[in-house]
């Protein structure tokens, strides 16, 4: 299953790459975002670290939606989804191969957000900075594996984005909700008496819980009806 | 027995697609399809190989360790931003093959694509597309192919290479399931031809068919 998870993983990014409009897109998109919510501060105004972290982490969703349309569709042009379904592999490789290939794209995209968050929104990297890659991590695992999930329930469907993102956001509310306490608590100290370390717990729990349902509920979403 | 159906029904909602369907398909054997417009004939196909799942009847496909089922439909399978050879690799790559470039380029050869192995596939014609979609399928040498209309929009001379290479697949044991319009001049190319009509399955000889 992860061999030819890898095999298209890496047939997307250098599809995605080659076509420019899969990243790029989300990426616009995420910075358009942040960019609107720093015009909404007054000139003396300072954003909390918790709005800010909570800019960042919408621009991601709103990204993650794009980047896993993107990633699908790459198999709706030429009929290649039901030849996939015939390769001799558990069909959840490709749910994890979308996936890995979402997260790639999403820490990319992240690459590029932090900075416009630090600089747009006027913020430090005063708190537990030493958490920040394992938050991008976690919280981009269960991102990842939700959208490889409702990639595929929204593929081939009218209004497939809207559907995508309908069905996303209240799945993901408890996941945003860590990553952006825990957001919050790189870009500024946390109080001493918050318990940060349960919201990483939280990010895990979601991850295993997406990546549970990623695995079950994918053969029976995605098939070769048209 | 490669592929046997029993009793193999379809509704698409209330209206019956295909009603009792019935045949056997030995290795080495090759079954035409035949049938008028939305007679069902895709919708037969796309059971054989798994991809939809019959209302009621059975599917057994008897394939040894490593034997996989090739699908050629309408619809050519490419990436159009890969070269022809990197489609090709990817899709060897996922069915389990590490094939060599060499290898690769004799297949392309054989089907007529050598010269345009490096080109982008965006640019193949139909017919071009048509022949690496083949090739796909070729390349894993499946033990049961199934192949819906894969001479649509091809010229005289893609025809007949696709003929060659499915007869040739043909000796080399696989079993083959054909749809085809034109059931005068491909059932030369074929042992059995079956009919389907009003969702019924009706087999008879290819020779009393051409």
């Amino acid at each position: 299953m992860i061999r030819p998870a890898l095999i298209l993983a890496r047939k997307d990014l250098t599809l995605l790459c080659l076509r420019g409009n899969g990243l790029s897109q989300a990426l616009l998109l995420g910075l358009l975002l942040i960019f609107i919510f720093s015009l909404a501060r007054g000139l003396a105004e300072l954003f909390s670290a918790q709005t800010a972290a909570t800019v960042f982490w919408v621009s991601t969703l709103f990204c993650q939606v794009l980047i896993f349309n993107a990633l699908y569709a790459l198999e709706e042009d030429n009929g290649q989804r039901q030849v996939l379904l015939l390769i001799p592999a558990p069909v959840q490789s490709i749910w994890l191969g979308k996936a890995l290939a979402g997260l790639a794209l999403l820490l990319a995209a992240q690459a590029v957000f932090v900075p416009a968050v630090l600089i747009f929104l006027d913020q430090g990297l005063e708190g537990r900075t030493e958490w920040a890659p394992g938050l991008l991590i976690l919280a981009d695992l269960g991102l990842a594996a939700a959208g490889s999930l409702l990639g595929a329930i929204a593929q081939g469907r009218a209004a497939k984005e809207s559907l995508l993102s309908l069905i996303l956001f209240p799945l993901l509310l408890p996941l945003l909700l860590a990553a952006i306490r825990l957001g919050a608590g790189i870009l500024s100290e946390p109080p001493a008496q918050e318990d940060l370390a349960s919201w990483f717990r939280i990010l895990i729990g979601f991850d295993c819980l997406f990546a549970a349902a990623g695995l079950v509920l994918f053969p029976f979403i995605y098939n070769a009806q048209e | 027995m490669l592929l046997r159906l029993e009793n193999i029904a379809k509704f698409y909602g209330e209206r019956p697609v295909i009603r009792g369907a019935s045949l056997e398909l030995a290795a080495g054997r090759t079954l035409l399809l035949t049938g008028g417009n939305g007679a069902g004939k895709t919708t037969l196909l796309k059971i054989m190989a798994g991809l939809i799942r019959p209302d009621s009847g059975r599917l057994t496909l008897e394939l040894a360790e490593g034997e996989q089922v090739g699908y050629l439909g309408h619809r050519t399978c490419i990436y159009p931003e890969l070269s022809g050879l990197e489609n090709l690799f990817f899709w060897a790559r996922l069915h389990g093959l590490k094939p060599g470039r060499a290898a690769l380029l004799e297949l392309m050869e054989r089907l007529g694509l050598l010269p345009f192995a490096d080109e982008r596939a965006g640019i193949y014609s139909r017919g071009m597309a048509q022949r690496l979609n083949l090739a796909r399928v070729l390349l894993f040498r499946p033990a049961l192919l199934l192949l819906d209309e894969p001479a649509t929009g091809l010229d005289t001379r893609s025809r007949q290479t696709l003929e060659e290479e499915i007869a040739r697949a043909g000796k080399a044991g696989a079993g083959i399931v054909w749809i085809s319009h034109r059931p005068e001049e491909d059932a030369a190319m074929a042992d059995e031809v079956a009919l389907l009509e009003n969702g019924r399955l009706s087999l008879r000889p290819a020779k009393a068919a051409a």
